[in-house]
């Protein structure tokens, strides 16, 4: 059996060998091929046998191969038909996602600040190994329950940042008796903490704009300074599906679920391991909304002693709050009738469309804003979702790597990616200079191409491009 | 498989995330040789002498759910107890259990030369026996 266009941006290959629907990718033919270099279509594939799937197992176009789910893998399946939930549709860094703050600066503040601006953020965002966290462990378990509402019930930020966060920046199901003891142990002093590996806070520029409307109802124009801040759950997290991967094992034998990979372990989601999985879930997905919203708190603080003046005058304002690894339980058409569906997305950004009632009033006409991070040094965009998604209403996560980090640790040091990017006139914060080489901008694919292979497949429309400033690096 | 008795592990490529495939005599030593080899990717073990030591317990049915369960131990002492994990030894290894301790230095101490791993998968994941001795592939989430 083998994969065939069928259609400008879409690439299919038929059920064949216990797949219950289709694999589909959504991709420009270079990304196509791309994704063909290593396993991740044989993941699409994989997918493709999850009990109560519908429709096809999908992926966006930064589709890589990474461990059971593809990175870009987007399945639903249908509750009501025995559909699954998968850990592994999640990944072991639950919500982990993009945060972006909008500003009252223009390039010239950033040019007449920056070594104060990264003096601040350099020593005010913790990252890397045993560093410390912004937020003390007392407000743990209300961040369990409440999410970045916990948060801003202590001071940290406003409600109003609230209103530009997905679900509000709070899980509907979170469950915090299901956060073993262990999870509080490991992640439980990290709350307000990047991490390392991929993670990043970055300063940029609005450089264009596509989509005047929805850039204004965004709050975005052009010539803005902007902070994105890339992070998730934590050691929290990763114990948590940790944990709930040793449960799913035994419980697949009593559900009689059979996987081609056991990174795909996965019950029934109507069943009391599923609705475990789902509450452990929520409440890791709480501690990693909190965590953005601590890190944007501490970002606009930065800015303000930067620039001598009061947080609320910096005009640091959130832009929008959105997943890319998480489970939801969604309401989506299928061959005509509305489903309550868990939509997994691995990799991959919720993108609702205009209209859609889980947005907020001032962005109802212009739909969700989604946010896909370039690779280091080049250039990040604002989405806007769109009608008739094909895909679960989901969208790319950023660039995609196309290069092993052997491979890129291998290309160029640390120490001279540093370099390049300063010559560019990008300063840059490294919490290790060695790991520098492994997030260089060869090891992504473009981005460019990623959004606009999403834009030809109805994915997300252009609204904004943004320009890298200075990088805090994990 | 084997081409170098000396040999703890080797790097596998992989896209998104990292791997290795590890050697033992025993199963023994291919369990802590497997830990040598998670934690060698994030900092240069060589270089260190652990300074606390931490016991290290895990259950699981067969080797593969076995070595991904003591993996996964170190991974939580680890991070819990902010040490970079250097030096390994197993006590005891039998159906359904491994115990060993681990020695660690802080993590403040020390340089990473690779991502923080956060978790080993069960992607790909194989023990396997051949005339040389025992090893093991396996992938990580970094």
């Amino acid at each position: 059996m083998e994969w065939k266009r069928v259609a400008n941006s879409t690439w299919e290959i038929e059920p064949h060998d216990g797949m219950l629907v289709p694999g589909r990718i959504y991709a420009s033919a270079a990304l196509f091929e791309k994704a063909m270099s290593d396993r991740a279509s044989q993941q699409v594939i994989n997918v493709a046998h999850f009990p109560g799937i519908v429709e096809a197992s999908m992926a966006m176009p930064d589709i890589h191969w990474g461990y059971g789910f593809p990175i870009g893998g987007v399945a639903a399946t249908d509750i009501a038909d025995g559909g699954v939930v998968s850990p592994g549709g999640v990944g072991f860094d639950i919500c982990c996602g993009v945060r972006l703050l909008g500003s009252s600066f223009q390039l010239a503040d950033w040019e007449a600040r920056r070594d104060r601006i990264m003096a601040e953020l350099d020593r005010r965002i913790p990252r890397g190994l045993g560093k410390g966290a912004i937020a003390g462990r007392a407000l743990l378990s209300d961040v369990l329950e409440r999410g970045a509402a916990a948060a801003v019930a202590v001071g940290l930020g406003g409600p109003d940042d609230l209103q530009r966060c997905e679900e509000l920046g709070t899980s509907s199901g979170a469950d915090p008796g299901a956060i073993s003891d262990r999870a509080l142990r490991r992640g439980g002093t990290q709350l307000g903490s990047l991490g390392a590996g991929n993670h990043f806070l970055e300063v940029q520029l609005v450089d264009r704009v596509f989509d005047s409307k929805a850039a204004t109802a965004f709050g975005l124009a052009e010539g803005m300074v902007c902070v994105m801040i890339h992070c998730g759950s934590r050691g929290l997290g990763h114990q948590t599906c940790t944990d709930q991967l040793q449960v799913m094992g035994p419980a697949m034998a009593r559900h009689q679920i059979t996987v081609p990979d056991r990174q795909l372990a996965c019950v029934p989601v109507d069943s009391a391991e599923g609705r475990r999985y789902l509450g452990a879930m929520g409440a890791a997905a709480n501690f990693a909304w909190a965590n953005r919203h601590i890190l944007a708190h501490e970002t606009r603080l930065a800015f303000g002693r930067a620039f001598q003046i009061s947080r609320e005058r910096t005009g640091m304002h959130p832009i929008y709050d959105v997943a890319h690894n998480l489970a939801k339980i969604e309401a989506h058409e299928v061959a005509g009738s509305i489903r309550n569906l868990c939509v997994h997305r691995k990799g991959a950004t919720r993108a609702f469309g205009p209209g859609h009632p889980d947005l907020p009033r001032d962005l109802a006409e212009v739909g969700q804003p989604v946010l896909v991070p370039g690779s280091m040094g080049t250039a990040s965009w604002v989405l806007r979702g769109t009608e008739r998604n094909p895909a679960f209403s989901s969208a790319a996560h950023g660039a995609g790597r196309v290069m092993s980090r052997k491979g890129a640790k291998k290309h160029q040091t640390g120490a001279s990616v540093q370099e390049e990017l300063e010559s560019a006139g990008i300063a840059v914060r490294p919490g290790s200079v060695t790991l520098l080489s492994e997030e260089a901008p060869y090891a992504y694919k473009d981005v460019d191409e990623v959004v606009d292979a999403c834009e030809a497949a109805n994915l997300g429309e252009k609204v904004a491009r943004l320009v890298p400033l200075g990088v805090v690096k994990g | 498989m084997r081409n170098n008795q000396h040999m703890r592990y080797e790097v596998i490529s992989h896209t998104a995330d990292t791997g290795i495939i590890a050697y033992g005599v025993t199963p023994e030593e291919l369990f802590e040789n497997t830990a040598w080899g998670m934690f060698d990717l994030m900092f240069d073990l060589a270089q260190l002498t652990p300074v606390h030591d931490v016991p290290v317990m895990a259950t699981g049915d067969g080797v593969e759910d076995l070595l991904v369960n003591w993996l996964s131990e170190l991974l939580f002492h680890a991070e819990n107890l902010d040490l970079a994990l250097c030096y390994f030894t197993v006590d005891r290894l039998e159906e359904g259990g491994v115990q060993g301790s681990a020695g660690g230095v802080p993590v403040d101490d020390v340089v990473l030369r690779g991502p923080p791993i956060k978790a080993v998968t069960y992607h790909e994941l194989s023990v396997t026996e051949n005339p040389d001795g025992w090893w093991a592939r396996l992938i990580f989430d970094v």
